[in-house]
């Protein structure tokens, strides 16, 4: 009896330490590493000590991802000696994934993120280190392959706080329409929004179960709600965009390229009262969704072959809708259409990028980090993380455009490497989205904004500030979808939202100022 | 002395509870110092005890405007529907399974009910939406019997009632499971001298099932008002998102807050308003714990 007690007492005790020991051993590993990262920065053709990179970026980890890992491994084993230890955040858990992972001091040694993320939240928390000089030493690649235009744009205080990951100065904006549909209706291609609400009611009228058109009625996709997406179009000829202060918002705007925020509140803007009135005209009419604020992804309906018009953000057509829908239907197709004006100088660009890069200022191998990087953006090695495999993922057609061989790999370049200098093109996309995608990587096809480079430091107003999105949340999307009536709803937004907007415009006002006259 | 000799005296079985009272330390006492973040501009980088002390600033957002009085009511009234429908028609379905006397039906019906505790929120969002979008199997039912169809995602009245029925659907399986569990702990010979006294079936039920398993009853009842302002997130957002037509019924702390600082990630903010729910938790567990106790001494919590 005494013998068995001490067995249970034993027993008790060792799952005791084991449980404390696994709390800790993740702690033991981290002094020898560093150690080796000391002696690392002699330059890069000499055999480096082995590091191990913790990257962690968006998305779906590629069926072939490891042999691709392993093929990189290989070319870098001889010089900058990298090991490579991704993990692929699902996008949904994106935003609360990496904000725990950083502010638990998680050692990551690169991390994605962007400014429609947390990346002025974070830079502004201290998270990330500042690139500049690392980028001088070890990072002659990574600086070359980017215009100075973007550069410039995208510092945050003047300092370089994630390597910008993108190719255009511009986002394509497109309405995917049903093309099948349009030719059985015998419509001419779209090629102004009267061609297109043409299209939607003649949709409406003769195609029974199709839905002509579906918005985007989720507050996180707000700029995709019907109204506010017009404002993309060549009639928005005076420039009315977001203020850099609320991003996705129409609220508080710029217009005319004059380096003052505007407030809908204090003066209603003619042109965005038309679009409400008019999103409320087709919601009536039921072009819109009756659903569409409870809709949460459009793009299954789509690919479902249920809607004939929905907005999207890129030039051409997402191949995975296009397949899905062509899998249910196989007459069914999409024409991505844009009705942005091309005319050169026409736009404004801020050149800031969508998809940033950084390097959490608790890794302990930045300068291997940068390093790494710098080696993804030489040519070859960026086709071989880009597009995984030559010959057996992809291959190569030309020097500018690419072909996928299977579903082994998947494109995703812009979480961590994406450049205007190596970048192909999918060789699969029509000769207008390729057209369109060069016309947006070119710098000069834009006039530049006032505001490039500036961004607003919201650390006075953050209480006004989540207050006012969190009253905007239950007006915003309904208004610009036409699910209410504008008048009555406007005026409910206004007298709850007014003086929080207010007071935001005034700190933004006063920044932008210092930061013109500073200029 | 007598608290040392205790130790030493049964000091297997404390052996024994150490696991135990290592993980609650570990994750229920530890974790209540990161309160504290609600009253700093906390920045992870600097650590809890060397971040910004900023006094009740982080309350501000949540309390400055009208809202909170409108999301704390939506939380605590949603909740109050959700417990009472949920444990009542888990309890009567827990007694109507006891009292079937096939075997095997017994068991399919409580394996069916049972089922919806399985199926995630994202899942049910979308089987929901296949059903009362504008067009979906509902209103094309309804076309058929002639009723004018609704446009249920914009009936802003009926989604509290709508939610109660999806949660009543997702739980009383569950619930039922535990009050089936208590019921059959119940002695029969209560029952036999119940029938030999010529008591009916309702009588017996009455009178016999629902007195002995009060205590199992008031024990969910306890722990179901002890978080009573916290919303049930993956529910609500789950099913409602970002539908601001619905709001005004359906809109819980949880989601406000969420909608409010998703954008701005401010962990201080969002410890302001865990520490407001705890708080007002805490505060109602005792005041309902005192009046279970009163009532009847056997059902507190402690």
């Amino acid at each position: 009896m005494r013998a068995k007690k001490g067995i249970v007492v034993a027993l008790t005790l060792l799952l005791l330490v084991s449980m404390l020991a696994a709390c800790s051993s993740n702690k033991n590993v981290e002094p020898s590493a560093a150690t080796n990262a000391d002696g690392a920065s002699t330059g890069e053709q000499a055999k480096l000590d082995p590091v191990t990179l913790k990257i962690m970026v968006p998305g779906d980890r590629p069926k072939d991802f490891d042999a691709v890992l392993a093929e990189a491994e290989k070319r870098m084993a001889d010089t900058i000696n990298v090991k490579l230890d991704v993990v692929f955040v699902p996008w949904a858990d994106l935003a609360q994934k990496t904000q725990v992972t950083l502010s638990s001091g998680e050692a990551i040694d690169l991390i994605f993120d962007a400014p429609w993320l947390h990346l002025t939240q974070q830079i502004a928390a201290g998270s990330y280190e500042p690139l500049d000089d690392l980028l001088q030493q070890y990072g002659p690649n990574i600086l070359k392959n980017r215009p100075q235009e973007m550069w410039d744009a995208n510092k945050f205080d003047g300092k370089i706080m994630g390597i910008p990951n993108g190719i255009t100065f511009v986002q394509g904006r497109v309405y995917y329409v049903r093309k099948d549909l349009r030719e059985q209706l015998g419509i001419a291609p779209i090629k102004t929004y009267d061609d297109l609400i043409k299209f939607a009611y003649a949709v409406k009228e003769k195609v029974p179960n199709v839905t002509p058109m579906v918005p985007a009625g989720q507050d996180v996709k707000k700029g995709l709600s019907e109204g506010a997406f017009r404002h993309y179009w060549a009639d928005n000829t005076e420039n009315i965009t977001p203020s850099p202060a609320l991003s996705e918002s129409l609220i508080l705007y710029t217009k005319n390229n004059d380096g003052k925020i505007y407030n809908l509140f204090d003066q209603m803007e003619p042109m965005v009262w038309s679009w409400i009135e008019n999103a409320r005209k087709l919601y009536q009419d039921k072009i819109i969704s009756q659903d569409v604020l409870a809709i949460k992804d459009e793009s299954e309906l789509a690919k479902q072959g249920k809607v004939a018009i929905l907005p999207n953000n890129e030039f051409g057509v997402k191949s995975d809708i296009q397949q899905a829908l062509k899998s249910v239907n196989p007459d069914a197709e999409f024409e991505a259409v844009t009705l942005m004006n091309q005319e050169k100088g026409a736009i404004l660009t801020n050149a800031l990028q969508y998809n940033f890069i950084s390097v959490p200022s608790v890794s302990k191998h930045k300068e291997r980090a940068i390093q790494f990087l710098d080696w993804a953006n030489q040519k070859d090695n960026y086709d071989l993380l880009a597009y995984g495999i030559k010959d057996q993922n992809w291959e190569a057609i030309g020097d500018d455009q690419y072909k996928f061989i299977g579903s082994g790999y998947t494109w995703f370049p812009y979480v961590w490497i994406w450049n205007p200098t190596t970048d192909r093109q999918d060789a699969a996309q029509d000769d207008l989205t390729k057209q369109l995608n060069q016309w947006g990587a070119d710098v000069t096809n834009f006039t530049m904004d006032k505001l490039a480079g500036f961004t607003f430091d919201n650390t006075a107003v953050v209480n006004e500030i989540s207050q006012y999105v969190s009253i905007e949340s239950k007006y915003y999307t309904a208004l610009f979808n036409g699910v209410v009536a504008p008048d009555e709803h406007w005026a409910k937004f206004k007298a709850e939202a007014a003086p929080l907007a207010k007071k935001i415009q005034t700190e933004l006002q006063k920044q932008i100022d210092a930061f013109l006259a500073a200029k | 002395m007598g608290f040392i000799r205790e130790i030493t005296k049964n000091r297997q079985l404390y052996v024994l509870a150490i696991p135990g009272m290592v993980f609650l330390a570990l994750f229920s006492y530890i974790p209540m110092f990161g309160h504290l973040i609600a009253f700093e501009r906390f920045q992870p980088v600097k650590g809890l005890f060397k971040s910004k002390w900023v006094g009740l600033d982080n309350f501000k957002f949540f309390f400055g405007g009208q809202d909170w009085l409108r999301v704390t009511f939506n939380t605590v009234y949603l909740n109050l529907l959700f417990l009472i429908f949920g444990i009542g028609i888990a309890l009567i379905l827990a007694i109507m399974i006891n009292e079937a006397s096939s075997v095997i039906l017994k068991k399919i019906s409580q394996s069916l009910i049972f089922l919806p505790y399985f199926i995630s929120w994202l899942v049910v969002s979308l089987m929901m939406l296949a059903f009362m979008s504008s067009d979906g199997l509902l209103n094309q039912w309804l076309q058929q019997i002639g009723i004018h169809e609704i446009n249920w995602y914009q009936s802003t009245k009926l989604w509290p009632f709508i939610l109660t029925a999806v949660y009543v659907w997702k739980f009383s399986g569950y619930f039922s499971v535990i009050f089936m569990a208590a019921i059959v702990g119940i002695s029969s010979e209560y029952y036999e001298s119940a029938r030999i006294d010529g008591a009916t079936r309702l009588q017996q039920i009455i009178h016999i099932t629902i007195p002995s398993i009060r205590s199992v009853i008031v024990v969910l009842m306890l722990l179901g008002v002890g978080r009573i302002f916290f919303g049930d997130f993956g529910m609500i957002y789950g099913i409602i998102g970002d539908n601001s037509i619905l709001f005004p019924t359906t809109d819980v702390i949880d989601t406000y807050s969420f909608r409010a600082l998703r954008q701005l990630g401010n962990f201080g903010m969002s410890s302001a308003v865990v520490l407001y729910q705890s708080v007002m938790g805490l505060v109602t567990i005792l005041l309902f714990n005192r009046l279970a106790a009163k009532i009847d001494p056997d059902s507190k919590l402690f």
